[in-house]
């Protein structure tokens, strides 16, 4: 089938429609929710979306990656120094103080944004040249070493990265409503195409393979070249996920390499539901939320000073006593709903179809 | 600083020491998942009590830390038991992320519960050799890291005694071979279970008392030794003791070698940078046999 054909096939499907939808909705969230609280909350989501799905999309060809972060971070990195050079060499250029901002510096951020994806999943393809022939924990633990020379690499080359110190971007698109938007777009491009990739052939094997790598080597899919793949998939979207949270939150230093941004897509998607296409978002939608509601000002502030005088010894108890309730959070959804959040969803939902159904025949 | 021999035979002893100390974590982690087929990602957490405790008693109660050791090790291997039954049996055998995600939970609350119980101030363990070395011509070396070797082989042929020579041992590793088999032969496994975390707690417990003695240490500190026992175990081969000895020497030399040559920044990425050489090579470890 021609390209051309299967494209207007695919604008004429259905799940276009949803994914037009799905924007639409999620571009109109701020219009009723005005506080830039919750703006910056939502932006935080869709950035880690993106991120969780990549993970995702990784622990669907059978590997589970404790090392994202390294992703993550030459993402963010790769596309702020590169943003940065544009923006010095445009400067110059126009002889102007700041970088002007219209139509051309919208395009110019998504593209810095696309090299670093683009950058990262080179690194990536190295990497998984590297882990192609580990499996379960043996390639976690190798996939976090990379993330702890990442992290090195980038203090001893700090004349090149800043990373010790930290820098922030230059923005090309002005912050706020318009970077949300830019935000949600490349969310919701992303999570369609690594669920049109799953849902393609080239997805088949992967599922093949994460079923069972023997026996897809046995029916002729080469596994270690889809692994490769998978790999370098991943990591492009974790790339990308790296350059918009750095140009988010306007600064990026080496402790993007940390073991809590490896961990983070990882918690994100089984909290949601490892393997779905809903799972991550949920994930990310449910871990972002609860993280930055529970840690503003007002609740750790109040949680202070009810329990403050129980423990003498921390000057303030705000920030540990949150974590520890998350802990608990974490500890209760796992024990009671080993599936996931999106399982939980899914229980209740049954839980009251099956009760409809006794009253019908009773 | 300028690199003679002498500095280089000081950096393969501390290497050594601290290799020790991880090696035991390690141990502790490595039966776990030996016989439980369990990754307690909180096991670090269990080193970070474990220092505390053996800190609050020895002040608390005048007594000699090493001693206190013993005591901390009972308290960590009664709080794994309790652990154990509450959390981790509910998951165990339902799915691998699970466990995980329990041994996150758990990780959240020990650390914020022991900063909220001792505070944000970093404590170091008193000991009766503290600030005594034993001087050699080119170099000087703490009794402390020296006795910590001592220790550290101690607890193990304790340990190795118990697996090897004891019925519990015996019942250890027959629930490590086949749990079901296990069962049927007539061991309770639920109480081998209860039995290996406790252990491997309390493994985790000595660690970390050798670890306050040696190093200051705060509520944050069970993180990295976490994923670096984790990295000695898989270093030597999951489920190997023979493995898990050999990685955490290898591991605590190359740490300690690169700190040396390269600087401080170098000093985990060097021992991980090891650890993926060998794994490239040998896929599962060290000592590891060929999976399925």
């Amino acid at each position: 089938m021609p390209v051309t054909q299967q494209l207007n096939m695919f604008l004429r499907s259905k799940g276009f429609q949803l994914l037009v939808v799905c924007f639409a909705v999620l571009a109109l969230i701020p219009i009723f929710i005005t506080d830039s609280f919750f703006l910056f909350v939502f932006t935080l989501i869709f950035i880690f979306a993106i991120y969780a799905a990549s993970w995702n999309f990784l622990a669907n060809s059978g590997q589970g990656s404790l090392g994202h972060a390294v992703f993550l971070g030459i993402g963010g990195f790769a596309s702020a120094i590169i943003g940065g050079k544009i923006s010095i060499a445009i400067i110059g250029f126009l002889g102007v103080i700041q970088m002007p901002i219209g139509a051309l510096s919208v395009l110019i951020q998504v593209s810095v944004l696309l090299v670093g994806g683009l950058i990262s999943a080179g690194i990536g393809l190295l990497i998984g040249l590297a882990c192609v022939r580990l499996k379960a924990w043996y390639l976690a633990i190798v996939t976090f070493g990379f993330s702890v020379i990442a992290g090195s690499l980038s203090s001893q080359f700090d004349s090149f990265t800043n990373g010790i110190n930290g820098f922030a971007p230059t923005l090309f698109v002005p912050g706020g409503f318009p970077f949300y938007i830019l935000v949600i777009s490349f969310t919701v491009t992303s999570v369609a195409v690594m669920h049109l990739i799953m849902k393609s052939r080239m997805g088949l094997a992967f599922r093949a393979i994460h079923g069972n790598e023997a026996e897809a080597k046995m029916i002729g899919i080469n596994t270690a070249k889809y692994k490769l793949i998978a790999f370098v998939i991943s990591t492009f979207f974790a790339g990308i996920a790296g350059g918009l949270y750095v140009y988010f939150i306007r600064f990026v230093d080496n402790s993007i390499f940390s073991p809590t941004n490896s961990f983070l897509p990882l918690i994100m998607t089984v909290i949601g539901g490892l393997g779905t296409v809903s799972g991550p978002v949920i994930g990310a939608i449910f871990l972002t939320s609860v993280g930055q509601i529970l840690t503003t000002q007002s609740v750790t502030q109040s949680l202070s000073t009810t329990l403050g005088p129980f423990f003498p010894k921390v000057g303030y108890v705000g920030p540990p006593l949150t974590y520890l309730i998350i802990g608990v959070i974490l500890l209760v959804i796992f024990i009671f709903s080993p599936k996931g959040l999106t399982s939980l969803f899914r229980k209740f939902y049954n839980y009251l179809i099956t009760e409809d159904k006794g009253a019908k025949t009773s | 600083m300028d690199i003679t021999a002498g500095t280089i035979v000081l950096t393969l002893i501390w290497g050594v020491a601290i290799g020790c100390i991880y090696m035991l974590l390690a141990t502790g982690l490595n039966i776990i998942f030996g016989v439980m087929k369990l990754v307690n990602f909180a096991h670090g957490q269990f080193l970070m009590i474990g220092a505390y405790l053996t800190w609050a008693i020895s002040v608390a109660a005048g007594l000699n830390a090493y001693i206190a050791i013993l005591v901390s090790m009972a308290l960590v291997a009664g709080l794994g038991v309790v652990i154990e039954r509450f959390t981790f049996r509910r998951v165990l055998g339902t799915e691998k992320l699970n466990e995980i995600f329990v041994s996150l939970g758990l990780i959240y609350i020990f650390e914020n519960a022991a900063l909220l119980i001792w505070g944000d101030q970093s404590q170091q363990i008193v000991s009766p050799f503290s600030g005594l070395s034993l001087n050699l011509q080119s170099f000087s070396i703490t009794y402390d890291r020296i006795v910590a070797v001592f220790v550290v082989v101690a607890v193990l042929v304790g340990f190795g005694l118990l697996i090897g020579k004891t019925k519990i041992g015996l019942a250890m590793r027959a629930t490590s071979q086949s749990n079901g088999t296990a069962k049927l032969m007539g061991i309770n496994i639920e109480k081998i279970y209860m039995i290996t975390f406790a252990l491997g707690s309390a493994l985790a417990a000595a660690a970390g008392g050798l670890y306050g003695i040696i190093f200051s240490f705060n509520a944050q500190t069970g993180a990295m030794p976490t994923i670096i026992a984790f990295a000695i175990i898989i270093l030597g081969g999951l489920g190997s003791i023979r493995g898990a000895i050999v990685g955490g020497l290898l591991y605590g030399i190359a740490e300690q070698m690169a700190t040396l040559f390269l600087g401080g920044i170098w000093s985990t990425a060097v021992a991980f940078a090891l650890l993926i050489a060998v794994l490239i090579i040998r896929p599962n470890g060290i000592f590891g046999e060929k999976g399925e």
